[in-house]
């Protein structure tokens, strides 16, 4: 499991990689709790890019809920963009698709969250 | 009838038997995508049986795979802690705002998605958890579910 984080404008986008189980779950929130510090009203923003991860347990679906807590306490926002078929499910099973936002692609959760970095992510 | 077993201590349970349950479904020819399903059917199960049938604390697992017709497997996990029934844990609340959510309890409704028959019995001071699982993937988004 890996995660790389980029700054666009006021959203922290952070493409996933990997598995998250029980024995990365750790790791995975080890990278991204941090980021939820700070993420209120406009200031910023989290996106979580699910392209590239091929296999979510519970573990790593704690891990999403503990953020999706941490954002809304401070009146934040965190959304997800990609999930795989197998994990979109996983979700509808959990009812994570009622707690968290989730957009087809990066680009439309940009669009939806913040013009000014969907503006950016557009230039490259 | 192929018979495959494996024990493991409760430190790594959860990485071997997720292994050792994919291997067996792998070997008798599960698709890729039911092979994910099994794993995290075997990951909730064993995880589960180390937090609450041992309260985290050391003991050992043991998994027993026997190949069916069909193909299906039988997969047979046997622990020696307190008595546990993970399939009458009541399930949790998720209709809940997100506020009131809990941040686990995710784990058995998954489970249940994902195998095709599940049935606990405790015998001798032990806990046996018996799951069925066919080559069919269960979950819609699968590609060899949907034909894609």
């Amino acid at each position: 499991m890996e995660c790389k984080t980029q700054t666009l404008a006021n959203v922290v986008l952070i493409e996933v990689e990997g598995r998250i189980d029980h024995g990365t779950a750790p790791a995975f929130g080890s990278a991204l709790l941090p980021h939820v510090e700070g993420c209120a009203d406009e200031s910023k923003k989290l996106l979580l890019d699910l392209s590239k991860v091929t296999y979510m347990s519970s573990a790593g679906l704690r891990v999403l809920m503990i953020a999706a807590k941490g954002c809304r306490k401070q009146s934040g926002k965190i959304v997800l963009a990609a999930l795989q078929p197998t994990i979109q499910e996983i979700f509808k099973i959990g009812r994570f698709d009622m707690v968290l936002e989730t957009f087809p692609t990066v680009r439309e959760a940009l669009v939806a969250i913040s013009p000014a970095a969907a503006a950016l992510y557009g230039e490259r | 009838m192929t018979v495959s077993r494996m024990t493991a201590p409760t430190i790594d349970a959860v990485a071997h038997c997720t292994e050792f349950a994919a291997a067996q479904a792998r070997e008798a020819g599960f698709s890729v995508a039911r092979v994910h399903e099994i794993e995290l059917a075997v990951e909730e199960i064993v995880a589960n049986i180390c937090r609450y049938s041992y309260d985290d604390r050391p003991g050992s697992v043991e998994l027993c795979c026997r190949r069916l017709d069909g193909p299906k497997l039988a997969l047979e996990f046997i622990d020696y802690g307190r008595p546990f029934d993970m399939l009458n844990l009541p399930p949790p609340d998720l209709s809940v705002d997100l506020d009131r959510r809990d941040v686990g309890g995710i784990g058995l409704p998954m489970l249940r998605a994902l195998v095709d028959q599940a049935t606990y019995r405790r015998e001798d001071a032990r806990n046996i958890l018996c799951v069925i699982v066919h080559a069919g993937p269960r979950l819609a988004g699968d590609p060899a579910a949907t034909g894609r």
